[in-house]
């Protein structure tokens, strides 16, 4: 499954344009004109809406007009995976920081991904990811005194 | 010369003990992010700068300044060993790094490449040195109109200089102003396009952007090319070292061409990854040597380097006189100062002289420590690039997500960053720039409050922008830059591509 270049070149401007419409519609609700006390809080963010969708809408009449010429490959399937399967751990990390803490978040993306992605063994994957907690908790929490989210595991323990 | 005295006053709270141990750390784990792709200068600075909220400002500037030195010296090792530039303004020092380096002459290239580097730096410095205050004089007999001229010349310079589309440049730029006004509005206290979500109402940082667009962004593109380091092994002696520091007086032209290259494009704002192109480029037709550009030639390596590190030093000049920020990196330093409650520009001078010298001072140092430290470091960071990226990969990932969340200790950054971090790797793809994108988050208030106020002051009248003749000169200015993409479509043959004869062609049928 391959996207081409122009079909993402278009799909971005309308993603763009669309985020353009957003402002604009935005500043409306706070008011585009002038008032008595000068302009609304609205008048500037919705020219910077206006001039995005312009923006966007060139891009698009730009690259409908050379549409022969280029035939560009912006992602094939393989290429797809490989970047999904960095991604979607990214996510997980995520989520999982989210409702346990950063602490087990990065445990467990580590191991996932000196095991899994890298292909280490078990027993390495598990010191690297110890080694990575450990170094983090003490640049953060000793050196700079930085908490960082600890979660509801970790504060049973009485870590905080 | 009252600027000397004050330099002096400058290197002495620069050089003691602790300042100078910092610049060692900074230039350190400069060096770290400069080497490693995926962690460039202005992510490494954003990560870095939540934890400098507790350091007295001073320390903490010449922390995040020597960082940058680091960075800018450690992308060029990677690229010349293992032609995988560490940094976007290093990619033209692959052209000749590498492949001298592939002919068993990695040291040299080495060699010439951090100390015209340094050459390029200094100059850089020493410009900032002689014109920062006057600079910052000059703009002390600014209004809202001035200033907000001035902002408009420094987007419309991005605009009209940028290589690729200028509406890319223009969506870029302009998505990078709303995103900036999110959150409460600093004039009326009503809250704008937050619709309703609490997360929202103290708006984005650009901190969480650039961590996002640069550092992630950039990790996935370095996933999908499947990067693999196969590098020139590089073992260091010290006389072929002394032997190249004695050769390099020899490309004298191509030094002071760079520099200058180098100093304009830093000052406006440019930044060096075009600088270093620009010279490449330039040194390309005007040496006599031109034609073994490519292939391993020494001027190959000297133009973009020294281009590359005078424009990183002199992006830091009108983000101190003007609080304009000359490259993406400059701007996260310059959102660091006013998150430490320094405000960068003309009052900066007389407020908090200590402050400006002892950076100024810094620099010097800074550079010298980074010479020195990014030669020592070669053979560690040689073997540290061994480890496959799927190993280095995911703990530059933890290092990206941490940060994203020690700046304001929300979760809902963490996705902000990974948002932008999707934003990141298709605008890379797609040709965007993303430079002006940060440069407009870390304006975009300032930008707008001089406007608003300058129209305040004439009654909502435009022609207070052309009032006098400072502030229409430099509208003037800025609307021709706009129009330079336009004007040299006219003229068919470029502005910086066919120079020359395309020129003289464009001059004949416009006179």
């Amino acid at each position: 499954m391959d996207i081409s270049r122009n079909t993402m070149e278009i799909a971005t401007a309308c993603a763009t344009a669309a985020a353009g419409g957003i402002v604009c519609y935005g500043a409306t609700l706070n008011g585009i004109t002038w008032n008595d006390g000068g302009p609304e809080p609205g008048y500037f963010p919705f020219y910077i809406g206006c001039l995005i969708i312009f923006g966007s809408l060139v891009t698009i009449g730009q690259t409908v007009l050379r549409r022969a010429t280029v035939s560009d490959v912006f992602i094939d399937g393989e290429r797809l995976r490989t970047v999904l399967a960095f991604f979607l751990p990214i996510v997980a990390l995520t989520l999982v920081s989210a409702w346990l803490g950063l602490y087990i978040g990065m445990a467990l993306y580590i191991f996932y991904a000196m095991r899994v992605s890298a292909g280490f063994r078990t027993p390495a994957s598990l010191f690297t990811a110890a080694v990575v907690v450990a170094v983090n908790f003490v640049i953060f929490e000793k050196i700079f005194m930085v908490p960082l989210l600890k979660g509801p595991i970790l504060e049973y323990f009485g870590i905080y | 010369m009252g600027n000397f005295g004050q330099l002096m006053d400058g290197f002495a709270v620069a050089l003691t003990a602790h300042h100078v141990m910092i610049m060692v750390v900074g230039v350190l784990l400069g060096l770290v992010v400069g080497v490693l792709p995926g962690l460039g200068a202005p992510n490494g600075v954003s990560l870095l700068l939540p934890l400098t909220f507790t350091m007295d400002p001073i320390s903490a500037i010449i922390l995040l300044t020597s960082m940058y030195w680091g960075a800018l010296f450690g992308g060029s090792t990677t690229s010349i060993l293992f032609n995988i530039p560490g940094e976007p303004s290093s990619v033209a020092t692959t052209f000749d790094g590498y492949p001298m380096a592939k002919q068993g002459q990695a040291v040299r290239a080495l060699t010439l490449a951090f100390t015209s580097a340094g050459i390029g730096a200094l100059t850089g410095v020493i410009v900032i040195t002689l014109l920062s205050s006057w600079v910052a004089n000059f703009a002390m007999r600014f209004g809202a109109a001035e200033y907000f001229a001035v902002y408009f010349m420094a987007f419309a310079s991005f605009i009209g200089m940028a290589g690729g589309s200028p509406f890319k440049t223009l969506v870029s730029m302009m998505l990078g102003f709303a995103v900036a006004t999110v959150g409460i509005d600093t004039i009326s206290g009503e809250s704008r396009l937050t619709f309703e979500f609490d997360e929202l109402i103290g708006g984005i940082s650009f901190l969480i952007a650039v961590i996002g667009l640069f550092g992630l962004g950039e990790l996935l593109l370095t996933m999908e090319e499947g990067l693999k380091f196969e590098g020139v092994r590089a073992k260091l002696d010290i006389r072929t070292i002394a032997r190249t520091v004695a050769e390099v007086p020899r490309y004298w032209v191509t030094l002071v061409r760079s520099a200058l290259i180098g100093c304009w494009m830093g000052i406006t704002p440019g930044g060096p990854t075009a600088a270093s192109f620009m010279s490449y480029a330039l040194g390309r037709r005007f040496s006599k040597r031109g034609k073994n550009f490519g292939r391993g030639e020494p001027e190959g390596i000297v133009a973009p380097e020294t281009a590359d590190h005078s424009a990183g030093s002199c992006a830091l000049l009108p983000m101190l006189a003007l609080g304009i920020p000359g490259s993406a990196t400059a701007a996260v330093m310059m959102g660091g100062l006013m998150i430490w409650g320094l405000s960068p520009g003309p009052m900066l001078f007389s407020t908090r002289p200590d402050f400006v010298w002892g950076l100024i001072a810094s620099m010097y140092m800074g550079n010298l420590i980074a010479v020195v430290l990014v030669l020592a470091t070669v053979p560690l960071f040689a073997v540290i690039l061994r480890a496959p990226f799927t190993v280095v990969g995911p703990i530059i990932t933890i290092v990206c997500v941490i940060g994203a969340y020690t700046v304001a200790n929300h979760v809902f950054d963490i996705w902000l960053a990974l948002g932008f971090g999707i934003v990141g790797y298709v605008f890379k793809k797609l040709d965007y720039p993303l430079a002006p994108f940060v440069l407009a988050m870390v304006l975009g208030d300032k930008a707008e409050d001089a406007f608003r106020q300058a129209m305040l002051t004439s009654d909502g009248s435009p022609a207070i922008f052309f009032a006098n003749p400072l502030v229409a000169t430099m509208m003037g200015l800025g609307i021709f830059l706009l129009c330079l993409p336009l004007i040299s479509a006219v003229f068919k043959g470029g502005f910086f591509g066919r120079a020359g004869a395309g020129d003289a062609g464009a001059q004949g049928r416009s006179a």
